[in-house]
This record gives C-alpha cells, sequence and structure tokens, in this order.
C-alpha cells in the first residue's frame, strides 16, 4: 500500500514579465520545476528528497499538500487526488512549513496551535492536550507562552513541525527541518521522525543533509533539475555512499571545482 | 462541516484577531481619537453651514454622522477580506492556511465576519458618541435598521468575497476598495444628498448598492419610517444580494485553483 503516489507530474511556472519590461531585464518563458515525475511511497517509510537548489524537492512537497496543483500527471495521498479531492487530501497530510512568514507573530506559540489545531478539526476536548503534547515533542513547552515575533529561527522550525504534527496526519511533509537546528536538537528531531515512522505516518523529508537521510531515511530520491534521476533503499546505507550515490545521480561532481571534489571525497 | 464546528471555528478567529489587535497598544487609542476628530469636524461643519440645511428632510449632522459612518463600515467591510488575504499573503499564513482542512472559502468567510465584527463596534462607538455627545436625534425602526443591515452586510460581503479575487489574480485588490473608497464616494450621497448630482450622475449612483444602504439607513435609523416605505430600498439590496454573492463566491473559487496551478498563491 502506497500513502504517496506521483504519476507522471509536470509543473511548470509561467514567467509573466511586467508591461513596460524594456525598463528592466524581467525574465519571460517558463521554468520546468518537475518533469514527468513519477515516484510512490510506501505507507510508513521515510522517504529523503534530495537535490540542489532549484531541483524540485520544495514544489514536490507543495505539490502533495495541495498548495500547487500539477499541470500534467496525478498526485494521490491515501488514495485521494489533489486535484478533485483536496478537502480529503488535507485531512491527511501536514507540512512543516518553518518560515517566520508562516505564523500569527502576535500569537504565543500555544496561541498559534491552537488557533491551527481548529481549523484542523482537532476536536475541542482534545486540543489542549494535543497542544502540550506537540510543544513537548518539540522541545517549546517553556517557550509555550512566549509571543511567536520572539523567536529564534531554529524555535520558528520546531513550531512548524509542532503544527504539522497537531492533527496526527498519515502523511507528514519537511522542508529542510533541521536548517536552523543546533547538533543535539537536530538528532533529536531525527529521532522523532524515526518515531513518526515507526508509529504508522509516512514521512517526505527535503534536505541537503547526507547525515540527516542516513539518520532518517528509508529511501532516497534524487531530483535534478525537475528529473528524478536516482531512486534507491536507504538500508545500512552510510554517508559516504549516500553522498556518491547523489553525485552519481546528479552529475553535479563534474562541475565542481577541483577543491571542491577533494574536501567531499 | 457541521454548525458547531463553523461556530468553533469562527471562535478561534475571533480570539486571534482580538489578541492580535489589543497587542496592538496604541492601535486601540488612535482609531477612538480618529473618530472623535472625525464627528467633532462633522459637528461644527453642520453648525457653520447652519439648521436651514435639512437633506432629505433631516438635520444635516445626524444626515453626515448615518452616511459616514454606515459608509465607512461597508467599505472597511469589503477592504477586511481584502487584507485578510492581503496579510496572510505577506506574512506567510495564506498557503498554509490553505492546507488545513477548513476549505478555503469558508476560511475566508469566517475571517471577513471576524472583521465585520470588529467594524461594527466601531460604527456603535461612532454613533453612540454622535448620539450622546454631539445629541443627534435618533428616531428607529429598529426592524428596519436590522433588515437593511443585514442586506448591505450581504452586499459588503460579495464585494470584499470580489476583491479577494482580484488580490489573488492581480495582487492588486486595493483596486476594488478604492474603486468604492474614492472612485464612487461622491455618488453614493454619504455627504450630501444624491438630489445635488446631474441626472447622468444620479442614474449611475443608483447603480451603486451603497446609495440604496445609506437611503434606507437613514430613512430607519433618523425617521422611523414604516416597512411598505423602505420596501424600495430593500427590495434593491435583496436583488444585489442574490446577484453578487453567488458570483463572487464563483470568481473566488475560479482565482484560487488558479493561483494553485499558477503557483502564485503567496504573491503579493
Amino acid at each position: 500500500m502506497h500513502s504517496v503516489v506521483l504519476e507522471s507530474v509536470t509543473k511548470r511556472f509561467r514567467h509573466r514579465p511586467a508591461l513596460f519590461n524594456w525598463m528592466g531585464r524581467e525574465r519571460t518563458g517558463e521554468t520546468c520545476a518537475l518533469e514527468n515525475l513519477s515516484l510512490s511511497v510506501p505507507a510508513g517509510k521515510v522517504l529523503v528528497l534530495l537535490g540542489p537548489n532549484g531541483s524540485g524537492k520544495t514544489t514536490t512537497l507543495k505539490l502533495i499538500s495541495t498548495m500547487l496543483l500539477p499541470d500534467a500527471g496525478r498526485v494521490l495521498v491515501e488514495g485521494a487526488n489533489t486535484l478533485k479531492e483536496t478537502d480529503s487530501v488535507r485531512r491527511h497530510v501536514g507540512f512543516a512549513v518553518s518560515t517566520e512568514r508562516s505564523f500569527f507573530p502576535r500569537l504565543s506559540a500555544r496561541e498559534n496551535l491552537e488557533f491551527f489545531a481548529t481549523l484542523d478539526d482537532v476536536s475541542r476536548s482534545h486540543r489542549a492536550q494535543k497542544v502540550d503534547e506537540v510543544l513537548a515533542l518539540t522541545g517549546l513547552t517553556e517557550s509555550a507562552d512566549t509571543l511567536v515575533m520572539k523567536f529564534s529561527s531554529g524555535m520558528y522550525q520546531r513550531l512548524g513541525m509542532a503544527r504539522a504534527l497537531i492533527k496526527k496526519p498519515s502523511v507528514i511533509l519537511l522542508d529542510e527541518p533541521t536548517r536552523s537546528l543546533d547538533p543535539g536538537s537536530a538528532v533529536h528531531f531525527w529521532e522523532l521522525v524515526r518515531g513518526l515512522s515507526t508509529q504508522g505516518s509516512t514521512v517526505i523529508l527535503a534536505t541537503h543533509n547526507f547525515n540527516e537521510g542516513v539518520a532518517v531515511g528509508d529511501l532516497v530520491a534524487v531530483l535534478y533539475r525537475g528529473v528524478l534521476t536516482g531512486l534507491r533503499q536507504l538500508a545500512s546505507t552510510g554517508v559516504d555512499e549516500l553522498r556518491s550515490f547523489y553525485f552519481r545521480s546528479t552529475g553535479e561532481l563534474q562541475e565542481v571545482p577541483e577543491m571542491a571534489v577533494r574536501s567531499v571525497s | 462541516m457541521n454548525l458547531s464546528s463553523l461556530c468553533d471555528k469562527l471562535a478561534a478567529i475571533l480570539r486571534r484577531d482580538l489578541l492580535t489587535a489589543i497587542r496592538y497598544r496604541t492601535g486601540f487609542m488612535l482609531a477612538a481619537t480618529g473618530a472623535l476628530a472625525e464627528l467633532a469636524a462633522f459637528y461644527y461643519l453642520s453648525r457653520a453651514i447652519g439648521p436651514g440645511f435639512r437633506p432629505e428632510g433631516m438635520g444635516y449632522f445626524p444626515f453626515l454622522l448615518v452616511g459616514t459612518g454606515f459608509y465607512t463600515f461597508l467599505v472597511m467591510g469589503v477592504h477586511s477580506f481584502l487584507a485578510a488575504v492581503q496579510e496572510a499573503q505577506q506574512n506567510g499564513t495564506l498557503e498554509v492556511l490553505m492546507t488545513t482542512s477548513t476549505p478555503p472559502p469558508v476560511l475566508v468567510f469566517l475571517s471577513a465576519i471576524s472583521a465585520f465584527a470588529g467594524n461594527t463596534v466601531n460604527l456603535v462607538f461612532y454613533l453612540v458618541v454622535g448620539l450622546l455627545v454631539f445629541d443627534a436625534p435618533l428616531r428607529p425602526n429598529l426592524a428596519g435598521c436590522i433588515v437593511i443591515f443585514a442586506l448591505s452586510m450581504a452586499i459588503a460581503i460579495a464585494i470584499g468575497i470580489f476583491a479577494a479575487a482580484v488580490q489573488l489574480a492581480t495582487q492588486k485588490g486595493s483596486a476594488v476598495v478604492w474603486a468604492l473608497g474614492s472612485g464612487a464616494w461622491f455618488l453614493t450621497g454619504t455627504m450630501f444628498p444624491v438630489a445635488a448630482l446631474p441626472k447622468t450622475l444620479r442614474y449611475l449612483s443608483g447603480l451603486i448598492p451603497i446609495t440604496h444602504s445609506l437611503d434606507g439607513m437613514r430613512l430607519a435609523l433618523l425617521q422611523d419610517v414604516p416597512f411598505p416605505v423602505l420596501a424600495h430600498e430593500i427590495l434593491i439590496l435583496a436583488l444585489f444580494s442574490i446577484v453578487l454573492l453567488p458570483s463572487s463566491l464563483a470568481i473566488f473559487s475560479y482565482t484560487l485553483r488558479r493561483a494553485r496551478l499558477q503557483g502564485t498563491l503567496s504573491f503579493y
């Protein structure tokens, strides 16, 4: 049984220049963010998405979450089509968007979580308990009543994770979840992700961090310029092996200068 | 979605907006001071013009009080839809809100009801201060006021949803609010009677629903006219509501889907 299925998905973004483009040099044409991507994620597994900047990782997550709709192909989440059964998809998906610009700055962490929990249909009787649970899981209990505009980047990331977990989704999407975390918190976070998978949740995690990929992943998919260039199991794979698989899949190694090649090998 | 869940969500949105508003501490004081200054200006303007000027048979100060108070309420109501979408785009919450289990049209609708609640408080404050401090005579037909108020609000909601759709499609929903706030206000009889306009503009004025809202509200609130006299304005407002509400919802759903396809949901 697959929780998430992408079938021949293509996503393009058109660049529509301003009326008086001769005054500036705005880009025209279109960017192909994803090209004919087919990928399935089995239930309860952690898929790690690797790829350089602009390879289509975030676009893939946004397509699964219904933030974006595909131009061609289809995306299924727990059997529901994101184009036709959006409400059903949203009930299943939790997306950890962790940028500072995704919370209400003059509400506390607890108030933000209570607000999103209500919109996500968490029952009133369980809401306070669920909020306390996810605050504890993400290490935010002490900062629960601080206005989020006073949060650091790392705290925003934890809060983003807490928000994604509050409705107990069966599919969890994580976009570079440990980018701003200190090493100790990152390790704690990896344990949390493994725990979610053990409890049956499907996790899709976009990252640039090979250590993170090896620590949490069951599968790894490599995207390069919107195309799936590598897919493999991660069981008992080491960091060096994953790094080598990544560079083979992207073909990037030939493009990096010699000094950088020496440092990665 | 059942009624209990809907009320629960509305309460959450009201709480969010109230908490945000009171945490901008000076905002409250500035708004209250601004309203008092405006009322004082209108009061002395009407005194300067003198008691001989009685538009539509009523004193000029109560004419201004209801006209500007209700007009501001409706335009701010329209603006609140736009602000709900604009703020969510600017603070980055729009994409996240659109992936919760609450359908987007419901979310926008509830957000706007919350904003209308805030505007209603402002309107009541404005009218009560005008009544008590500046001694404006009110003779209300309460039931008539409620009907005119409800229909006017439905129309403002429809125009507000349309403004939100324009914001999603072009990132310039403020054009709709500008058209109402600056482009059309002089046609609606806010500060002087429509009868003072030339014939062509009077015709245009009749096509703007707010003109009928102000006429109806003045008749109901200041002159205690019975329902048969109000029927004309009520019928026009009801027709506007029936046409505008479903069409604006359809336009909003279309632009939202288009923004998801083009990836422009969070553009501003």
